[in-house]
């Protein structure tokens, strides 16, 4: 069925292609361009991805290196959860971390059921819209975004990136070492849905809190400045 | 999804006199367009953005056939099986083949018009399958057994009264008070978390189709389409053929409208891009994906006048912004898509006959065209809708003898003038006293509601001559 269908949907779109060559299509659409980029950030890239992090209502540290990141780890558990236990990927960037310095334990492999907090190591943080970008693969099951309780996520300052056209520009980077990933997923905020009476509730599905912890260096000033640009005017 | 376009004006008229449900649509009338607003402000080239991906749009859809061609090569080299549905029967009939054929009982299915298009839930249903609808607002009206009365956010035509009332009867949990709204977005995540572990099918649809790498793009805040893509072993995304982008690019520049514009934000939670089943390394994720891509006349729109239609992101700004959909609410169009956007295209997707009352629920006021982000001239292609219906003899004799009347008249400006000067003056003269009617021949529709104001003593052009006049002197 499947089949007499698409040939009939392709001879109807044949009859009204323009029947140019691929090379003219292909040509047609670089003469398109690249959309029109957000207006200059004016912000310190750091800054204006944190500042993007808190609007998306996810919450934020910064580490200046990993020492600290495992630290800044710790505190968000213990502080949460009374506990330091975690569920990681097999992401050799995580597993070279120095956990013992903060008492931290996590467990390298997939998400259980009920198990309350993931941790991934971002592939990219996107300024523009305060998004973290992971792929699918050993080191992040798709799990860990969605079905935590808690969500964390490790950027490193060297993996930003301006907007979303230079995002694909790294992902096209990727394919091209290792191919195309499964699954791409951009995450800006935490699980969310204002479906009762327009109430804005988290924790709809995934994770209640999103917390992004920066890591590298970091203008002192630069949360502070991004906290201060999400203060109501 | 049954059709009750014909009962709009009933529907309607029912809609005004719900109180509750006016309160909410007011609430989506001030806020919606605020949040909007703000975004868009916020995004400072916004129009030109919002003409870089209507060029976009136009290349893609006068290459259709060369880029859903190249869709497919793609999305089979990353290991989908693809197929294509020439209506919602096609569709619905894949669906249940594939479920069939892998004995699936339990399907987990993210939010898609396309699939309530094709009333695939009620296919499936017959069929013995279980399908849960994931998304929150879809979960509550399939609970309720209702359609959705707002693409984007389907259920919020319901009071938290209504929903906690829903959720009482439907779990089976137990006496529990649910006394805020968290406490039911709690309740609906236990119960469909449990579903969503157990399915063995994931249903999603998609907003767009890259071209050059096969990946479908996913936008959602509460992430269960991603749930739904992610968990169960086999997955189907469900859309149609007229959502292909050559680009990657294309699709995230695409993104920064439609979210701007459906919800204020300037990305969603989740904005995820699937290509295919589990690759060797991963340790999740499904082990069959298939791509369904429905046709449903998109074919035979792109052949004729109303093509532009095609390039609709169904963000939902133009139900926000039109004063019809803001005070009748989305039930009383009667089919999948409510307001100026569905007003166009329930009658392309089904028949003019049936969608009859459709185009004409419109004021001409202008606000969708406006705010549209695929720039689709929506009052336009409404009056040529009228106009169709004329020429069809679909509408009231009356109004087609009016219209005649009113054309013959249009077309002869100094006798429009005098009439027009003769009717003024004549109506200033009668109504002098009291300043206004509360009775008028021919307009007792609109006087049965309010008064209609005496005109002053002369038109518009009879001012307009005089001020000429004066400035030459």
């Amino acid at each position: 069925m499947s089949n007499s269908a698409r040939s009939e949907i392709f001879a109807r779109l044949r009859e009204l292609s323009s029947k140019a060559s691929e090379e003219d299509i292909q040509r047609d659409r670089r003469a398109l361009g690249s959309a029109p980029a957000p207006a200059p950030e004016t912000l310190e890239i750091c800054e204006a991805f944190l500042a993007n992090v808190l609007k998306n209502h996810g919450s934020v540290d910064c580490a200046g290196n990993r020492s600290e990141a495992v630290k800044a780890i710790g505190y968000h558990l213990y502080s949460h959860f009374r506990s330091h236990r975690l569920v990681a990927g097999n992401d050799r960037r995580l597993a070279a971390m120095p956990w013992r310095d903060a008492g931290v334990l996590p467990r390298f492999g997939s998400l259980e059921v009920g198990e309350p907090v993931a941790l991934s190591f971002a592939q990219l943080g996107v300024a523009e819209t305060g998004a973290i970008v992971t792929w699918t693969g050993k080191a992040n099951p798709a799990a860990h975004n969605f079905l935590p309780e808690h969500h964390i996520v490790l950027v490193d300052t060297a993996d930003l990136v301006p907007t979303m056209e230079t995002a694909w520009a790294r992902i096209n980077q990727e394919f091209k070492k290792n191919g195309r990933p499964r699954g791409i997923n951009f995450i800006a905020g935490p699980s969310s849905t204002a479906d009762i009476e327009g109430v804005l509730v988290y924790g709809a599905h995934g994770p209640r809190k999103w917390h992004v912890i920066l890591m590298g260096k970091v203008p002192a000033s630069a949360l502070e400045m991004a906290r201060a640009s999400n203060m109501p005017a | 999804m049954e059709q009750h376009s014909d009962s709009f004006l009933d529907n309607a008229s029912a809609a005004l006199k719900n109180t509750e449900q006016a309160k909410r649509l007011d609430m989506i009338a001030v806020f919606a367009p605020q949040m909007r607003t703000a975004a868009v402000a916020g995004f400072k080239e916004f129009d030109a953005l919002r003409d870089h991906v209507k060029r976009i749009r136009q290349h893609s859809l006068d290459h259709l056939e060369h880029y859903l061609g190249q869709f497919e090569h793609e999305a089979v080299n990353n290991g989908n099986h693809v197929h294509f549905a020439r209506d919602g029967e096609d569709l619905n009939s894949i669906v249940l083949d594939i479920c069939q054929q892998h004995d699936a009982r339990r399907i987990a299915k993210g939010k898609s018009m396309v699939t309530e298009e094709t009333s695939l839930n009620a296919f499936l249903q017959r069929a013995g399958l279980q399908v849960m609808e994931t998304d929150l607002g879809e979960y509550i009206i399939q609970q309720a057994g209702e359609t959705p009365s707002h693409i984007v956010a389907p259920a919020l035509h319901k009071s938290a009264d209504e929903i906690r009332q829903l959720f009482q009867a439907k779990h089976d949990l137990g006496a529990r008070e649910l006394p805020e709204t968290v406490d039911l977005v709690g309740e609906a995540r236990q119960v469909l978390r449990e579903h969503f572990l157990k399915a063995e099918v994931g249903i999603i649809g998609a907003n767009a189709l890259i071209a050059e790498n096969g990946y479908s793009m996913l936008v959602t805040n509460e992430g269960n389409g991603d749930l739904c893509a992610n968990l169960p072993r086999v997955l189907i995304v469900c859309t149609t053929i007229d959502r292909v982008l050559p680009l990657a690019e294309d699709a995230t520049a695409m993104l920064r409208l439609l979210v701007r514009s459906a919800t204020g934000q300037s990305q969603t939670s989740y904005t995820s891009f699937y290509s295919g089943p589990r690759r060797e390394t991963d340790v999740d994720g499904p082990l069959e994906t298939h791509f369904v891509l429905l046709d449903n006349k998109r074919s035979e729109i792109l052949a004729g006048d109303y093509r532009e239609m095609l390039e609709c992101i169904r963000c939902g700004a133009c139900l926000n912004h039109c004063p019809i959909y803001t005070s009748v609410g989305g039930h009383a169009y009667g089919w999948v898509y409510p307001g100026p956007m569905g007003s166009v295209l329930t009658p392309l997707l089904t028949s003019l006959e049936q969608s009859q009352a459709l185009p004409n629920a419109c004021t001409s006021c202008g606000r969708c065209a406006e705010v549209c982000p695929a720039n689709i001239p929506l009052p336009d292609l409404l009056r040529d809708l009228r106009h169709e219906e004329s020429v069809k003899k679909l509408s009231a004799p009356r109004w087609r003898f009016g219209l005649k009347a009113h054309a013959w008249l249009a077309r002869r400006p100094s006798m429009y003038h005098t009439v027009t000067a003769i009717a003024i003056n004549v109506l200033h003269l009668l109504g002098r006293k009291r300043g206004s009617f509360s009775r008028l021949p021919l307009a007792g529709g609109w006087t049965s509601e309010r008064d209609f104001p005496a005109p002053q003593a002369k038109t518009f052009m009879q001012l307009y001559k005089a001020q000429i006049r004066q400035n030459d002197e």
